[in-house]
């Protein structure tokens, strides 16, 4: 079930304009316009989502369940290869009508691993990483599963414009770099 | 707006700043699991310039972004702010991305890859960290001074000594924590004072935990981690490395696996990430029902010796014949527990071959050995155990021996503690493991190896006495119970959940310290020692509990007066890890508030007590005193004071100039040169000039041969019967199911660190969990995020000091039987993850949750041999209380399989 703050409807035009669809991690079954985030306002997300690009990805229809579609976020530099997923559950943060559909950078965040080839399907699991077996869990926010890394796999926060997937911010650092926004 | 997307609490940061090229550099290595990974502490202040991503403007000489598998990232959870001098710096830690040893390129866990985070922050979840001294008055717990908290001690304990004897002031403390802490805790509690009511976090007693081992001759820690990577096989009991010892796995064991095609058998319940690898990669995995090991073993040894596969010519040369083994069991006077193990025949062989007081006869003649009876007492499928006879043992085709090594940790040595480790030391002795490349037989370690005893535990003054003219050491836990501990010492540990049947334990604190009607009411110092006084001697104890945090319950509920300590990069410190690698720790910010290292606590509280011999005026003096009583042991490190004195150094500073690497120990110096020790028992080495022991520098017999009189291995035996009847009390009954516990990769056990205070964890792991097989569930109505409750009442735990007349008395249907085992309950609730990867009829839930303890359900019965608890066989009840919060959100837990390889 939904929470409450999951249907505080958003009061930033900002939001609203950009139309995301992404939904509150929190609960399972919550599908919503981004809303209330604790201890932060609609206008200060829309700051932080500001300083990343917004990046068409992909089409919904074009997306095939468990076949993941590799691109580079946020720029095309190194590390920065990503994968968008649909998955056969819902997932924290998944958009589409089912949640399922989620994006993350594919480099370890252990050691930097490159896992973009290690999707798995039945445990909607990224890993066991090439380097030291660490896997992370897509449905969960690309939390470790069973592991080494410091932090959970950098989620990738999308918005769904129509059929039109696009990239817009991103949660968490990316491997080997020191901000996600230099290469 | 990452934080809402990520979990409500836990924010993830999306950059982070670099050290500048001009960033002080510190070394340290990793506060938690024994290996020790080697860190770089980089320290630059607030509000000065941070370093940029070119090599040219980093202190971390890295060009960003690095590339995969390059070491040295600054991630998050690598970074945090501190005070240094006063001034506010920013502090990244970094595993040694230069390192060549230990964690070689950089490599760290989860664990140690966020210890950052540890560090007293203000702004962080650390903030809570310990910083006054506190005294309990109508119950609240309020600051006072270090001289007001100390005088109280002093006076009290003198009392205690005068009036009950120094049997009743005890002693409960780390065994790990450095040298300079231990040493100093010790020679208060063994030199000063006298004590036998001492004992570490993990034993009720001191005691050793591979007894079998010490009586066969092996040194536990005689492996280096390269030996990891040479072996052709190596077996693994009771834990999966990529869990608990992880750079270990990480490098050394993957690079055996794909560099050295070595195989690896594992020894466990449940299939792990490790586990799974291993069997992956032609390895394989005895899943064994909890405290079945003894048996695995003897029918190990079994098939190999009826195929002949043993290693005559090690036993030749390195197994005592009748007559060594009686000389080497002659290993000192009396009464020491070599001498009560071994006499009256229980153990003691012949030798390996040639009459049935042999070996080799004695194994034929159990019933256990066979491997049909022994794969049924583990519950695995008996083909599993020739194939690892033959992995183990069976001659390559080109004719050569196959290179085993065994390691072994507390899922082995804490269930059927002496029976296990008797029986895998001698399949290891038959293998020929021992002192060679790929050939070592170790313990792979928990805590580091920080222990330096600053005093002789008199064991004379025990008063637990069994059959025969043998005396134990004093358990400690049953001597507070019985009402014998009037002053408690308790320093850096939770005694009470870190041990067997803590439920029952509790309630022996709260009688004791709780209920006695003198409570402290006044903040007149007088007063409150007239009380404590009157508290001991109405029967009641007074307790003192030294810490970083306030612990629950011992000091938050329990303690009288709390004392805070500094730790880990507050203070230089030295320890060894599970190679015997000595390190210098740094120290590299400011302890919190008025908190002090636990030596200088220590030397406070002695001196008030008018003891001599406390006077250091810095950590190193306290390191430079421990080191000559180091001489001759494993860590023997005298040659760091001896080496620093030539140069005019300090010893301390003399070890920091080896940074990550430091110097692995035993240490030896022959003329100007300084010799190190890279795997003991080395019986092919060269470097130890023949001409004997000099100066300084002692070679001990344990340098180039084994552990005992004559320098061979003595065989043991393993009678399964002194096992059985504890065995079948705790074997599940209806509806219970075998209840394991133990570490998990996530969570280093001082979990005051992991899911208490980083979210990060907190958010993987936010309460405890118990792991069920599918089927167990299913008969239970259980799915995956559904909260239990894990209950039994029918805990054993041994209570009073009475003797032991005749020979059965000790045992455990002796106990029983003379009403000396009452049965606790104990319960705790868990979120369940339904997992194939747990073997049906067993659970698992992690070892040391302090809010939902496991020990709670785990016997309180040690091990009548040797003193060890047997944490890990614990039975219960597994029922559904309702769904966790976490069985429908994302933010927290997962509860995929962890067996994903
Ligand atoms: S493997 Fe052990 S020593 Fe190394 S970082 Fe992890 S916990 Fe620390
Ligand atoms: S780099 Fe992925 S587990 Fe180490």
């Amino acid at each position: 079930m939904p929470s409450k703050q999951d249907k505080t409807p958003s009061k930033s035009g900002c939001m609203s304009r950009r139309a995301f669809l992404f939904r509150s991690s929190a609960v399972v079954g919550g599908t919503v316009v981004l809303t209330h985030i604790p201890g932060m306002e609609g206008e200060a997300l829309a700051a932080e989502i500001a300083r990343y690009p917004r990046m068409l990805i992909g089409k919904l229809s074009q997306l095939k369940v468990d076949k993941p579609v590799a691109f580079n976020y946020p720029d095309k530099g190194a590390n920065s290869q990503s994968l968008l997923v649909k998955l056969s559950a819902e997932a924290g943060g998944g958009i589409s009508p089912k949640h399922n559909v989620v994006a993350f950078n594919s480099l370890c965040t252990h050691m930097g691993g490159l896992m973009g080839a290690t999707y798995k399907p039945a445990d909607q699991v990224l890993g066991p990483c090439p380097l030291h077996q660490s896997t992370f869990d897509l449905t969960r926010h690309g939390m470790v599963v069973s592991g080494h890394a410091t932090e959970s796999l950098p989620q990738v926060l999308l918005e769904l414009d129509g059929d039109k997937i696009y990239a817009v911010g991103m949660l968490g650092l990316i491997y080997g770099r020191h901000d996600n926004l230099k290469s | 707006m990452a934080d809402s997307n990520s979990t409500p609490f836990y924010h993830p940061e999306d950059k982070v700043p670099l050290p500048p090229k001009n960033a002080e550099v510190l070394t340290t290595c990793c506060d938690y699991c024994s290996i020790a990974c080697g860190l770089k502490v980089y320290r630059w202040p607030v509000n000065s310039p941070d370093g940029g991503p070119k090599k040219s403007q980093n202190a971390l000489n890295r060009n960003y972004p690095l590339r995969p598998g390059q070491g040295g990232w600054v991630g998050p959870n690598q970074y945090t702010q501190a005070t240094h001098k006063g001034r506010l710096h920013n502090i990244a830690i970094v595993a040694d991305h230069k390192s060549r040893v230990v964690n070689v390129g950089g490599g760290h866990s989860i664990r140690g890859g966020c210890i950052a985070q540890k560090v007293y922050n203000p702004q962080k979840p650390t903030q809570d960290r310990l910083q006054h001294p506190m005294i309990r008055i109508n119950d609240i717990l309020m600051p006072v001074t270090w001289d007001f908290a100390l005088d109280i001690a002093a006076e009290v304990s003198k009392h205690v000594i005068k009036k009950h004897g120094e049997s009743a002031w005890a002693l409960k403390y780390y065994s790990y924590q450095f040298f300079e802490n231990t040493y100093a805790l010790t020679k208060l509690a063994l030199k000063s004072i006298n004590t036998p009511a001492v004992s570490q976090h993990d034993h009720p007693a001191m005691v050793n935990s591979v007894p079998g081992w010490v009586d066969i001759g092996y040194d536990i820690f005689s492996a280096s981690h390269e030996d990891f990577s040479l072996a052709d096989c190596l077996v693994i009991s009771g834990t999966d490395p990529f869990e608990t010892k992880t750079t270990l796995w990480n490098h050394w064991i993957l690079k055996g696996i794909h560099g050295n095609n070595t195989k690896v058998i594992m020894i466990n319940p449940r299939r792990t990430a490790g586990v799974a690898y291993a069997a992956k990669h032609g390895g394989l995995h005895l899943d064994v029902n909890p405290g079945s090991d003894t048996v695995v073993h003897m029918a190990l040894q079994r098939i190999i010796m009826e195929n002949g596969w043993e290693d005559k010519e090690f036993i030749k040369k390195w197994v005592a014949n009748g007559w060594e083994t009686d000389s080497g069991f002659g290993q000192g006077t009396r009464n020491t527990p070599w001498q009560w193990r071994t006499t009256w025949g229980k153990f003691q062989v012949k030798g390996y071959e040639g009459s049935p007081k042999h070996f080799k006869e004695w194994i034929y003649a159990q019933e256990e050995s066979k491997p049909e009876v022994a794969a049924k007492i583990a519950g695995i499928d008996v083909k599993k155990l020739y194939q690892a006879a033959e992995m183990m043992a069976k001659p390559k085709a080109n004719g050569e021996r196959v290179k085993t090594s065994i390691c072994i940790e507390k899922g082995n040595y804490w269930s059927n503690n002496y029976l296990n480790t008797a029986s895998i030391g001698t399949l290891g002795a038959i293998l020929g493991c021992g002192g060679r490349p790929g050939q070592v037989i170790t313990r792979l370690g928990g805590h580091q190896r920080g222990g330096m005893s600053g005093g002789k535990y008199p064991g004379w003054k025990s008063p637990y006495k069994v059959p025969g003219r043998r005396r134990h050491r004093l358990d400690l836990d049953r001597w507070l119970e019985s009402g014998h501990v009037r002053f408690a010492y308790v320093v850096g540990t939770t005694w009470i959940q870190a041990m067997a049947g803590s439920s029952a334990l509790q309630d022996t604190f709260k009688r004791l310290v709780k209920l006695n009607p003198n409570q402290v009411r006044s903040f007149d110092k007088q007063t409150i020692i007239d009380t404590l006084k009157k508290r001991v001697d109405s029967g009641g104890t007074v307790v003192v509990n030294q810490e970083i945090y306030l612990r629950d319950p011992i000091g938050n509920q329990y303690a009288d007066i709390v004392l805070p300590a500094a730790t880990w990069g507050e203070e230089d410190f030295a320890r060894a890890n599970s190679e015997r690698r000595v390190r210098l720790y740094s120290k590299f910010y400011d302890a919190p508030g008025e908190a002090l290292p636990d030596w200088k606590i220590a030397a406070m509280f002695a001196k008030k007590m008018g003891f001599h011999g406390y006077d250091w005026k810095d950590s190193n003096e306290v390191f430079e005193e421990t080191c000559r009583f180091s001489r001759g042991s494993r860590k023997d490190f005298n040659a760091i004071r001896v080496m620093a004195r030539r140069k005019g150094m300090k010893a301390h500073d003399y070890l920091r100039s080896f940074g990550t690497t430091g110097l692995q120990a035993p240490l030896l110096i022959f003329g100007d040169k300084l010799i190190e020790t890279k795997r003991l028992h080395d019986y092919n080495r060269k470097d130890i000039p023949d001409t004997g022991p000099q100066g300084v520098t002692i070679t001990n017999k344990r340098l180039l041969a084994f552990k005992t009189q004559t320098g061979k291995l003595n065989l043991v035996k393993s009678p399964w019967k002194l096992w059985s009847d504890f065995y079948d009390f705790m074997q599940p009954k209806d509806d219970e199911l075998w209840i394991s516990n133990g570490r998990i990769n996530e969570i280093w056990e001082s979990g005051f660190d992991d899911y208490e205070r980083r979210p990060y964890t907190q958010q993987r792991w936010p309460m405890n969990f118990i792991e069920l097989h599918p089927d167990d569930a299913k008969k239970r109505g259980i799915e995956s995020g559904d909260l239990v409750a894990i209950e039994s009442k029918r805990v054993p735990v041994q209570t009073d000091f009475n003797l032991g007349v005749k020979g059965g008395d000790m045992w455990f249907s002796g106990l029983m039987k003379k009403g000396h085992i009452k049965l606790a309950t104990g319960s705790l609730s868990a979120v369940a993850i339904v997992t194939p990867a747990v073997k049906k009829g067993v659970a698992f839930a992690e070892c040391l949750h302090t809010s939902q303890p496991v020990n709670n359900i785990a016997p309180r019965v040690p091990d009548p041999i040797t003193q060890n608890y047997r944490f890990k066989i614990a039975t219960g009840t597994v029922r559904k209380i309702g769904e966790s919060h976490f069985k429908h959100t994302f933010a927290q837990m997962t509860f995929k399989r962890r067996d994903i390889v």
